[in-house]
């Protein structure tokens, strides 16, 4: 369990992170999403243990991650930028994590050659930005971390890449109960892998949601009326269009309830749509501030 | 490998999508009962696609009756289902669906008897 509560973090009086909170539980999938500038970065250095807050607490398992090398074994990360020593090759820094992580696993690290299309002999520098992000997650994942963190994880790597890359990953926390704080200024390139979602802006964290319960709690209704028929003013209504006779309507309240409570209309026709997960967040979020949509869509 | 699929255009919650993928190879036949799917794990490795997406899923085929599970050996195809009584009404649902678009097609009650009574044998 990953937990920032109440964070605040200052560089040189800008508030980077502003009473920042989250929740990653254990064996979750977490997609922190948030444009730009919004702090992803700056939280991921205090759950790494890079960075100590202000004020307010950055703790795993209930015990702060500051300067804590116990809990810092347990974290594989991988940075926005790739760090290595400047002339080692892949195989240079797996020998360097094998005495820095005890749970590092050469066996699977000669195994995992065969995922990646780079050499363990080459220069991390001579290699291309997507290949040095292969060379760290082919050093990450020999590591069995319990809890990996990943900075814009797949930025500059080939769609093809990037599917193996998370297939990789789906596959270690399917067998090993891994948790996974992954962050992106897109919510469509997470939607297909993460159960939890954050969505970060100016700082402050502005919603966080296990993504199978907003999925069951929101429905769009399309439906024909009677003539004289009212909408229902029981059920919680977030939304409401209409094109000619057909109503569109937005509930939060679950698929069966919202028809169920329909039909006692006799409606002339009625059709329940299920809702992407942008449209989901754009409701949630109220149309919260400019910017949020651009990480929606 | 069992052939999931997956639309990224399809709006429906991607646990729906497996889940109404299985169901589809179920009935049709493609997964014989008593026949074993596959794991979790592999699903979620071939597909890319969240492992407590895929559970979630399998749990409900368990609970509408489609596949049982034996703890340390898998999920597997149920051999005779009892059909429950929600399935039942949400096909009758589907066809009423499919009826009243065809007769505003124009097909007359006659024509929708006959195809009823040889199965889609035979679409005109």
């Amino acid at each position: 369990m990953i937990d920032a509560v109440n964070v605040v973090k200052r560089f040189d009086g800008f508030a980077a992170l502003n009473h920042f909170n989250m929740h990653v539980p254990d064996g979750s999938v977490y997609g922190l999403i948030g444009p730009n500038g919004a702090g992803k970065s700056t939280i991921i250095r205090h759950v790494t243990g890079i960075y100590r807050p202000d004020s307010g607490e950055v703790s795993i398992d209930g015990r702060p991650v500051y300067e804590n090398n116990d809990i810092k074994k347990r974290i594989g990360y991988i940075a926005d930028e790739v760090f290595y020593f400047p002339q080692a090759t892949t195989a240079d820094m797996a020998r360097f994590y094998q005495g820095i992580y005890p749970r590092f696993d050469s066996v699977r690290f000669e195994k995992l050659k065969t995922a990646f299309e780079i050499s363990a002999d080459h220069p991390i520098r001579k290699l291309s930005r997507g290949q040095q992000k292969q060379s760290a997650f082919w050093t990450v994942l020999a590591m069995h971390p319990e809890i990996l963190i990943l900075d814009e994880p797949v930025d500059g790597l080939d769609p093809v890449m990037r599917r193996q890359i998370w297939s990789l990953l789906l596959d270690e926390v399917a067998a090993e109960g891994t948790t996974i704080l992954v962050s992106s200024h897109n919510l469509r390139e997470l939607e297909d892998v993460c159960d939890h979602v954050g969505i970060i802006q100016n700082g402050s964290m502005m919603l966080e949601r296990d993504l199978t319960e907003l999925q069951d709690q929101i429905v769009k209704i399309q439906v024909v009326l009677p003539e004289g028929a009212d909408i229902p003013t029981d059920l919680p209504l977030v939304h409401m269009s209409s094109s000619g006779n057909l109503k569109e309507l937005i509930f939060r309240c679950d698929r069966e309830t919202a028809l169920d409570r329909f039909k006692m209309l006799s409606p002339t026709y009625m059709e329940a749509v299920p809702l992407s997960l942008e449209e989901i967040f754009i409701h949630e979020l109220g149309g919260a501030g400019y910017g949020v949509e651009n990480i929606l869509l | 490998m069992i052939p999931i699929t997956l639309n990224s255009r399809d709006p429906r919650p991607i646990y729906l999508q497996v889940k109404e993928s299985l169901r589809q190879l179920i009935i049709s036949g493609v997964l014989t009962p008593e026949s074993k799917l596959p794991s979790v794990r592999e699903i979620a490795g071939t597909l890319a696609i969240n492992p407590n997406t895929i559970q979630r899923a399998y749990r409900e085929l368990e609970a509408e009756g489609f596949i049982y599970s034996i703890p340390g050996k898998g999920s597997f195809v149920s051999p005779n289902r009892e059909i429950s009584q929600e399935e039942l009404h949400r096909r009758w649902e589907d066809l009423d669906h499919a009826v009243r678009e065809l007769k505003f097609l124009g097909v007359s009650e006659e024509e929708l008897i006959r195809h009823l009574k040889d199965e889609g044998g035979e679409t005109p």
